[in-house]
């Protein structure tokens, strides 16, 4: 795998090197990069690749000391979950490059940022002209970003390839740093979420949300902006 | 797999140590009765909960996996049923009372007499409750006050009357409770702080609740939220009288030659089948699920399911489909402070008004959009990806919250809990299957209370406003009820006014399953006050001089023969 990767607890990985470049190629389109950081610099794709490792970095302990380890029945659904969200992503890279070539000659990661916006919408609304398939998406739309998940959990395994890899970019941009992405909390600056320092901050009950209350206007908990002026 | 020996048998055995089952726990230990408590998921401690949103709201951490629990649902017997997380809710020591934010609201005087107040509504199984606001509430006040509920009595102006106030005031107003009440108060609507199982000061030898973020579908790590997990469980050990079983799983009830219950057959953490004799048993595991073990205790005596001579169990089957409006504002408001639900709530909508054009009302507060906390929020016209989408997370994330309802669902004889014939579950159990298509009543309600909702967005100067109708059913919510509904009349409910099944008598339900109505409010609040009056009602009955024998449920309706 390639050589820059992390040590530690963020070493595990599923991709080889041209699965982990087109993943991270067009997560950089879902979040891309402007002013502001973007998918790239959060490190969405080490995110993924940590997820789908196996089963060792589903649940961080929630004091933030490493991860759980899975056992019986759950490690089984997990490892399950696993499998069928890498044969989704194993075969949706290859139909990324397939699409690519199709249409401009190259694999996905060659081509410019224009293409691969065009070869990712594509992807988003294929053609659909099966009512099965319009059940489908009936039935997954209240799960999935962007309608809002109004009190519901999301079922990643039903989505296809797109709206998965859609989500664990907005995932691995705006989940805690200890599963390898939004690091340095630049997903959570860009929106202005005032999170906590560490999961252990939460855990011990240091953590409050107590300045942003009606009648605490003008504090804040670290005593700076928090950038949420947006 | 094998069997283990049997455990002593017991005063009263329930299964489920939810909300409901482990009030009626605490209250039945404290009477002095011996009880086993079966709980088919495991019993975590604080320590295991943390601020995760990922884990809580995306991995299942403790929302039921559906790939170890699933259900399957249907709109009508036509269709094919698909797999679907359907009204989940989290299957532990706890309940979903360890991920709520617990907006404990008391059902009004109408809401027991709606069959009586609206009329009959075609197509609908509408009925009045067999008991009155007045009859449930003294457990009201009981649960308000040992919980801790933070809230203001009298502030609600459609409130039913109540014997004491609230024990802690109000939680602190949060930004998005503030443009709600200022909403209402432009258009002359009532509205109050929305009492929550949280503390709003040290109450009871309890720290006051931390305001965390992570709260709405997380843990709580600091034990400062009020929860069946950290009030009642502690209250029925401090006995020494409650054995708390965690992982046990119970398979089914057994019957006896007179048709009585007899025992709880469960699946122990080891795998291992365990026999567990009572003489009372309390099926506490929601409404779909205590539906769902009814249906799998099958025998002689009810080859249809326990309890199912009538072909009841199941049916009338009323869930609250979330729906909100949404609003954005130029000021920020920090939806996710206190986890999005420190909330508002109105009234205005509950009762029902001939005028408007549907029957029954519902309950409508303020708060985050879905869950608004990085990950999970988002607005309904925001792009999946790209530029448009990072900066409408950017500009509007901190800008936005939302007016929920509690859609009111009408009462079908057709909607129903049956047991799925193809989809089992990790031990081999048939999944729920759930048939439910909503009466024309639930899109009519929803559609008005949206617009209602979506002028106080405006009233409170939203610069835009979204209408998220509630046209289909999605199962979004775990609020859950009417599977075994109370009754006088055993043609037409499963349990009596004691929630005791007509055809059983050592068997009580004390979950959502009793309700006859699902009201237009979040039922757990009404779900512990009636468990608690349930329980009371089983410890009178079981304080007989020895000798007697078990049967001392039979003469419920004479309490005076209770020996108490």
């Amino acid at each position: 795998m390639t050589e820059e990767r992390q040590g530690g607890i963020g070493s595990a990985a599923f991709f080889d090197a041209h699965q982990r470049q087109t993943v991270e190629a067009a997560m950089a389109r879902i979040i891309p990069t402007d002013e502001q950081p973007g998918a790239r610099e959060a490190g969405t794709g080490e995110f993924l690749d940590r997820y789908l490792s196996g089963v060792g970095f589903i649940y961080a302990k929630p004091d933030g000391s490493g991860f759980e380890k899975l056992e019986g029945k759950r490690a089984e659904a997990w490892q399950k979950r696993v499998d069928i969200l890498r044969d989704k992503y194993v075969e949706g890279i290859k139909e990324l490059d397939r699409l690519s070539r199709e249409q401009f000659g190259s694999e996905f990661v060659q081509l410019t940022p224009e293409q691969q916006d065009h070869v990712l919408a594509g992807m988003e609304h294929p053609v659909r002209d099966s009512e099965a398939a319009l059940e489908e998406s009936r039935a997954t739309a209240g799960f999935a970003p962007p309608a809002p998940a109004l009190q519901q959990t999301s079922h990643e395994i039903h989505l296809e390839f797109f709206p998965l890899l859609a989500l664990h970019t907005r995932q691995g941009f705006y989940a805690d740093s200890i599963y390898g992405g939004n690091k340095d909390h630049v997903g959570w600056q860009l929106i202005g979420f005032d999170g906590p320092a560490t999961l252990a901050e939460t855990h011990s009950g240091r953590y409050t949300t107590r300045p942003y209350f009606a009648d605490a206007e003008g504090t804040s908990r670290k005593g700076g902006d928090n950038g949420a002026q947006g | 797999m094998a069997h283990k020996a049997k455990p002593d048998r017991v005063d009263v055995c329930i299964i489920g140590a939810g909300a409901s089952g482990a009030t009626a726990g605490k209250v039945l230990t404290e009477r002095g009765l011996r009880v086993v408590a079966l709980e088919r998921g495991p019993w975590r401690k604080r320590e295991s909960f943390g601020g995760d949103e990922l884990a809580n709201v995306n991995r299942y951490n403790l929302w039921p996996d559906p790939l170890l629990n699933p259900r399957t649902f249907r709109e009508s017997e036509t269709e094919e049923p698909r797999v679907e997380l359907f009204c989940p809710s989290p299957q532990m020591v706890g309940g979903a009372t360890v991920h709520w934010q617990g907006w404990l609201l008391r059902l009004t005087e109408n809401d027991f007499r709606l069959r009586t107040v609206v009329g009959d509504v075609p197509g609908t199984t509408l009925a009045d409750w067999p008991i009155t606001y007045a009859d449930l509430e003294p457990y009201y006040t009981r649960v308000e006050w040992a919980f801790g509920v933070s809230g203001q009595g009298g502030a609600n102006s459609f409130e039913s009357p109540r014997t004491r106030d609230y024990p802690c005031p109000p939680m602190p107003m949060t930004r998005y409770a503030k443009k709600f009440h200022e909403g209402c108060r432009e258009l002359g609507y009532n509205s109050f702080p929305t009492p929550m199982a949280a503390l709003s000061r040290p109450y009871n030898g309890r720290p006051a609740t931390v305001l965390s973020a992570f709260a709405q579908q997380h843990g709580d790590p600091t034990g400062t939220r009020s929860s069946a997990l950290s009030v009642w469980v502690p209250d029925a050990l401090a006995t020494g009288r409650y054995d708390l079983r965690p992982d046990c799983y119970v398979h089914e009830v057994t019957v006896d030659e007179q048709g009585r219950c007899k025992s709880a057959v469960y699946q122990d953490a080891d795998g291992d089948f365990v026999e567990q004799e009572a003489d009372v048993f309390v099926f506490a595991c929601g409404a779909i699920e205590t539906a769902r073990l009814l249906l799998l205790s099958r025998s002689g005596r009810f080859p249809n399911g326990l309890a199912n001579g009538s072909d009841l169990v199941g049916r009338n089957l009323t869930l609250h489909e979330y729906s909100a409006a949404v609003g954005v504002f130029d000021d920020p408001v920090y939806a996710w402070a206190g986890g999005g639900y420190v909330a508002a709530s109105s009234y205005q909508f509950y009762e029902h008004d001939d005028s408007r054009g549907f029957a029954g009302g519902c309950h409508v507060a303020s708060a985050g959009v879905g869950i608004p906390l990085p990950i999970n929020w988002s607005l309904p016209d925001r792009p999946a990806w790209g530029a448009e989408a990072k900066h409408m997370d950017r500009d509007f994330y901190n800008h936005s919250f939302a007016i929920g309802m509690v859609l009111h669902d009408m009462p079908l004889h057709s909607n129903r809990v049956e047991l799925d014939d193809q989809v089992k579950d990790a031990w081999g159990l048939p999944a729920a299957r759930i048939t439910l298509l909503p009466h024309p009543n639930n899109q009519a309600m929803g559609r008005w209370v949206i617009d209602r909702n979506a002028e106080i967005l405006q009233a409170a100067k939203a610069k835009k406003v979204y209408r998220v109708y509630p046209d289909r059913v999605t199962g979004n919510c775990s609020h859950q009820h009417s599977t075994t509904r109370m009754g006088n009349d055993p043609a037409t409910s499963v349990l009596n006014k004691w929630c005791q099944a007509h055809e059983v008598d050592n068997l009580f339900v004390v979950d959502g399953g009793p309700f006859p109505t699902a009201t237009g409010a979040n039922p757990t609040l009404t779900i512990m006050a009636n468990a608690w009056r349930v329980a009371e009602h089983i410890a009178d009955g079981h304080k007989r001089p020895a000798g007697v024998g078990v049967g001392a449920h039979r003469n419920h309706t004479n309490k005076t023969e209770s020996g108490r």
